[in-house]
């Protein structure tokens, strides 16, 4: 092929006035502004674009828009690398620098190409039946490496991207002659109106013509005040009628983005009414080396004539099935290109456009053979029937296919609309509308341009008035036959040239008893990739028909699913990088921890210190040092998370007797209680504190991480099983903060601040609650402890938080008190035997698996989960139980996780290590696990497997210190 | 991230002014009836009923002062309200209420202003799809991947709550989108 420019008037979407400079594979080329990186390739006779997906085979540019299944670029250098970037949709800009994909050590020569050689070795799915001994895994890296298109930087993207939100009564997919013809309609109708196309102007196929009526069309539409978005790729419908697009803001790559830029943007619309205008794709007829550089489509060929003024070959042979074949010969021919034969695969052609153009036909014949390894030279051409006239060779350097239609069906099938065969034009069209959906124009298989205008328009109108909808009379594609192939010639004939299958292939899924679409689409990989077979799905399911000896409405097509094409995943992820990545919650003094030293990590979706390492300190023994400090003297911890519920009304101490295993309605005011919280299963899925507000108001603390499950439970249980009770859940964590002292001089430390004298320990027991005043703030103090000393929890308004810390941390010296974080608290509650919910349980923990059978036998009241704890596997005496755990040799830290079983796995195990840690109270370690039948095997040696190791431990009793409670108690 | 601890935080970009009005006290008003005697008690001290789903109003409290009731749930009224003394008083008297009553949730709940010509534009691309309030309304969805209250009580002004826990995300993801502006 020797591809030039054409002289104006072709080239109507350039500025020729405006050379623009870019780089292919390392050489500099020219284009002009308005150009496609495609055309502008094109034009400087690039033919060779990049090497196919596993055969290495040359290929080139075959498309002029979103379907392109050959010409793939790397586009940018560096981190603004992106790949796989279709050559036909990017728009040429100054500086563009792109190169080929998947060939080494160039485009040219390329060492990879010996696998054509080995191409039978390589047949579908050789993967699962070939480079099977000795290893797979022998064969893999190298295969893997043979594979594949573009790559990306393995750099992180310097470019932004955001989501936004849109709404419209009537949303118009696709800015042609029909979306236009809808969008204009609806809007004078009066509705809210946007349309989306995906271009950089509206017109659609026609954008590149002087069209009168586009242009009459775009005037109404600015005049009518409908909304359009341009650049912006509809790719997915989702559930009631969300429709999502890619709006492109800056070229991928685009030199003025060097420090990055806000590139692409999501949008997620809600519409009443959608409406696809998505176009048609052409077909390819498919014969030997149909994959060569210089076969191309003809639409395509016409479209880079007109539009972009490059004639992409000297002598042009076309390829036929279809009646358009002759209206792109006229039309190439008016552009001043010679065609010199079409080549039809009908038996018979009889319309008056292959009456009209002044070419040599070929009626009922087909290409055997294409010459030319990485361009075309010739091409030979047969009859179809084996008693024709004799091969005849033409000279050519382009061959353009024109084998039908296929309606863009995506957005229909997305939506779920079923599709049918038509006959004539060889092509699926919407069987009537899907949900929410309709198609016009090409998409439904309406092709005659005053039908589509017509159709489109009273459907718009009824959209916006709420009308019924008319439906769409599919025909004037012309005549086109199923088939596009002539059969019994030698060579491969390729279907899908993004995969690198051919006809062949689709007869070797057959042979071996493949008959669904979607099987051959996997076995083969037929449809997959960038261009999601827009080129050859229908080709293949029409070989796949003639192979197993069915019409293609029988064997049916795979189900389109989004993105109608591909997207970035910076697009998806918008915003949600770095710091934005997922929300946090974040305590209240959250810089006073930072400015305190905290090394903090998440829990349960909040920002805690884990500790407070001093210089030279690791987290361990920070957690160590902080433990001895508390337990010494005393530590301050920030407990804001910990899950705050206020419980207001008549039957709220019913309600909470009802919710947890403890009873709450005989807490007189100011006590308060432990709770466990289950599910109807009788699962322990929560627990906390309980306190008495007043007569009709509680105070519920729950886990850090349970709150908002635990207030959505109580709200669940209210509304849908408990509903006379008149109850009322506020959740308030993010009112209080919570600042937390505990250690033997826990109360000398709050006194020295302030906190009122009959908050003291003498007045005020464990399990109690008191509102109070601190300088005038108002506190809600409880008396608990989950570190097993004397422990103050301190309620305080967030604002107030950081204050109050600060307030006690001027006087920690005075009583040698410490900072102290979760993993401190951590390995105290570990010591004391206080489970933690979800650590020491799973999802099938009961409460007498943790030691709360005594609880359930005081209790004769109803509770949630009541009954399910009578269930026979409630009571297998060998369920899972919490022990404590010491190692035999005191020392050895047991592994979280590590298994106990009385074999070498593989085998039965009888349960796991749930928490660990050393003791530096005790000076060894200590550890909580879940343990079949546990609590009968107290003193029993049990052993821990863990990586191949065997640790021998020891059931012993809980607690580790302070078994009495004396010290919480004090 | 921003924080609120180390000043207050404002954005202003051409068309957009964000602020976070940290003086703004807020309550929960609790009830079990809209039409009970805790809400007859509400709307005797603030001066103006609980609003219907989905609106909120500007009333002006017995004690002259202006107030905002924003509609959560069919149970749930929140209370915005710039002035300590008047905050106080209404705690007192709807302390008398045995139907209903007022959890205060100051300081855990953000109040963001937002004002300008651009406030849609920035509703949008937080992902407000249905969240954009017109004059009068109060709409919850996920604005920044989370749980937003907008609300709309005079033309110029949007209001956005958030649970304090959450807010410097919010103002992370508000920074970032105006510096795209």
């Amino acid at each position: 092929m020797t591809a030039t420019r054409l002289a104006a008037p072709a080239g109507c979407a350039l500025d020729r006035s405006q050379h623009l400079s870019f780089q292919f594979n390392g050489c500099t080329l020219q284009g002009y502004a308005g150009d496609t990186l495609a055309s502008a390739l094109l034009a400087n006779d690039v033919q060779l674009i990049g090497r196919s997906f596993k055969l290495h085979r040359p290929r080139g540019i075959m498309s002029c828009g979103v379907e392109e299944p050959t010409g793939l670029v790397d586009l940018g250098e560096g981190a603004k690398r992106t790949p796989n970037m279709r050559a036909t949709l990017l728009e040429l800009y100054d500086g563009l620098v792109a190169s080929s994909v998947n060939c080494w050590p160039s485009v040219g020569f390329d060492i990879g190409a010996v696998n054509n050689r080995f191409a039978s070795l390589l047949p579908a799915g050789f993967y699962y039946k070939t480079f099977k001994w000795p290893s797979w895994h022998l064969f893999e890296p190298a295969i893997r490496r043979m594979a594949g298109l573009g790559k990306s930087s393995g750099q992180r993207d310097p470019d932004r991207y955001e989501e936004a939100a849109g709404r419209a009564d009537v949303l118009v997919i696709g800015g042609g002659l029909a979306g236009l013809s809808a969008a204009v309609a609806a809007a004078e109708a009066g509705a809210d109106t946007l349309l989306l196309a995906s271009g950089a102007t509206l017109g659609g196929a026609l954008a590149w013509r002087t069209d009168t009526q586009v242009a009459e069309l775009i005037g109404r539409a600015k005049r009518s005040g409908m909304r359009w978005m341009t650049r912006t790729l509809a790719f997915g419908i989702y559930d009631h009628n969300l429709v999502c697009a890619r709006e492109t803001l800056h070229q991928p790559g685009a030199p003025l983005a060097a420090r990055g830029v806000l590139r692409e943007r999501l949008w997620k619309i809600r519409a009443r009414a959608v409406v696809a205008a998505a176009g048609a794709f052409e077909r390819p007829m498919i014969f030997p080396n149909n994959d060569r550089p210089g076969v191309m489509l003809a639409g395509a060929a016409d479209r880079y004539a007109h539009a972009f003024g490059v004639a992409c070959g000297e002598r042009v042979v076309i390829a036929a099935n279809s009646d358009s074949a002759y209206h792109v010969a006229a039309s190439l021919r008016a552009a001043g290109m010679n065609v010199i034969a079409v080549v039809d695969r009908r038996p018979q052609v009889d319309i008056g456009a292959a009456r009209s153009v002044p070419v040599r036909t070929f009626v009922n014949a087909g290409i055997a053979k294409v010459d030319g390894a990485r361009a075309v030279r010739s091409c030979t051409v047969i009859a179809a029937d084996s008693d024709g006239a004799r091969p005849q060779r033409l000279e050519c350097d382009l061959i353009l296919s024109a084998g039908g239609h296929a309606p863009a069906v995506h957005f229909h099938s997305q939506a779920g609309g079923k599709l049918r065969w038509l006959e004539e034009s060889a092509m699926f069209v919407p069987d009537g509308a899907a949900p929410g959906l309709w198609s016009v124009g090409a998409c439904a298989g309406v092709f005659a341009r005053d039908t589509v205008v017509e159709h489109a328009m009273q459907l718009g109108a009824a959209l916006a008035t709420g009308r019924a909808v008319p439906a769409a009379v599919a025909g004037g594609a012309g005549r086109s036959l199923a088939a596009t192939h002539v059969s019994g010639v030698p060579g491969k004939q390729f279907v899908d040239l993004q995969n690198d299958v051919a006809v062949g292939d689709i007869g070797l899924a057959a042979q071996e008893n493949y008959r669904s679409v979607e099987h051959l689409k996997r076995y083969t990989t037929t449809g997959m990739g960038t261009d999601q077979g827009k080129t050859s799905n229908v080709n293949a399911l029409v070989s796949m028909g003639e192979f197993t000896g069915r019409e293609p409405a029988a064997v049916g097509t795979t189900k389109f699913r989004p993105p109608f094409a591909p997207i970035t995943l910076g697009v998806i992820a918008g915003r949600r990088v770095g710091a934005l990545y997922r929300p946090l919650k974040r305590l209240p003094a959250h810089t006073w921890h930072q400015a305190h030293g905290a090394a903090f990590e998440q829990f349960g979706n909040w920002l805690r210190p884990a500790a407070y390492p001093l210089p030279g300190e690791s987290l361990e023994s920070s957690a160590r040092r902080e433990v001895i400090a508390v337990r010494k003297a005393a530590g301050l911890l920030d407990g804001s998370p910990l899950g705050k519920l206020e419980i207001f009304g008549p039957d709220a101490a019913h309600f909470l007797d009802l919710m947890y295993v403890g009873t709450m309605s005989n807490l007189s005011m100011g006590q308060a209680r432990y709770g466990l919280l289950l599910n109807e299963n009788g699962i322990v899925v929560d627990d906390g504190i309980v306190a008495r507000l007043g007569p009709q108001q509680y105070w519920v603390n729950t886990t850090s991480a349970g709150v908002e499950r635990t207030a959505a439970a109580f709200e669940e249980w209210l509304q849908c099983e408990f509903t006379t009770l008149r109850v009322l859940v506020t959740p308030v964590t993010s009112r209080w903060g919570n600042v937390t002292v505990a250690g033997p001089r826990a109360w000398d430390w709050l006194a020295s601040v302030g906190f009122d004298p009959a908050l003291a320990p003498s007045s005020m027991g464990h399990m109690t609650l008191r509102d109070s005043l601190l300088q005038g703030i108002p506190v809600r103090v409880l008396r608990a402890s989950f570190s097993g000393e004397l422990g103050y929890e301190i309620n305080v308004p967030a604002d107030q938080a950081g204050a109050l810390l600060e307030r006690l941390w001027a006087r920690a010296g005075d009583f040698t008190a410490a900072l102290y974080g979760i993993e401190a608290l951590e390995i105290m509650r570990t010591e004391k035997g206080f489970i933690h919910i979800g650590t020491d349980t799973d999802g099938t923990t009961l409460p007498q698996d943790i030691g709360f059978a005594r609880a359930l036998e005081r209790k004769a009241a109803n509770f949630v989960g009541r009954r399910s704890l009578l269930r026979p596997a409630a009571l297998d005496p060998n369920r899972l139980q919490l022990v404590a755990l010491s190692p035999l040799d005191r020392s050895t830290v047991l592994p979280v996780g590590a298994q106990i079983a009385r074999g070498a796995p593989p085998t039965q195990t009888e349960g796991h290590v749930t928490s660990s840690y050393w003791s530096p109270e005790l000076g060894r370690p200590v550890a909580l696990g879940l343990l079949a039948g546990g609590s009968r095997r107290l003193g029993e040696k049990i052993r821990i497997h863990h990586l191949g190791s065997v640790i021998e431990a020891e059931v012993v009793k809980a607690p580790f210190i302070d078994p009495s409670g004396e010290r919480l108690r004090a | 991230m921003h924080n609120l601890h180390a000043g207050q935080w404002a954005i202003d970009a051409e068309g957009l002014s964000v602020s976070v009005d940290l003086a703004v006290l807020t309550a929960s008003l609790r009830y079990f009836d809209a039409q009970g005697g805790f809400a007859a008690l509400v709307c005797e001290a603030v001066g103006a009923p609980l609003p219907q789903a989905l609106r909120a109003v500007r009333a002006e409290s017995v004690t002259k002062h202006v107030l905002t009731l924003v509609w959560r749930s069919p149970t749930e009224t929140l209370l915005l309200c710039e002035d300590p003394h008047a905050f106080a008083q209404l705690q007192q008297r709807l302390a008398a209420g045995e139907d209903g009553c007022m959890v205060d949730q100051s300081g855990g709940i953000r109040v963001l202003r937002v004002r300008g010509t651009r406030t849609e534009d920035l509703l949008a691309r937080l992902g407000a799809n249905s969240v954009a309030p017109q004059l009068g309304e109060a709409r919850t969805g996920r604005l920044a991947e989370l749980p937003v209250t907008a609300v709309r009580t005079q033309a110029d002004e949007v209001l956005l709550l958030i649970e304090r826990v959450y807010a410097d995300h919010l103002l992370e993801w508000i920074a970032v989108t105006a510096g795209d502006f």
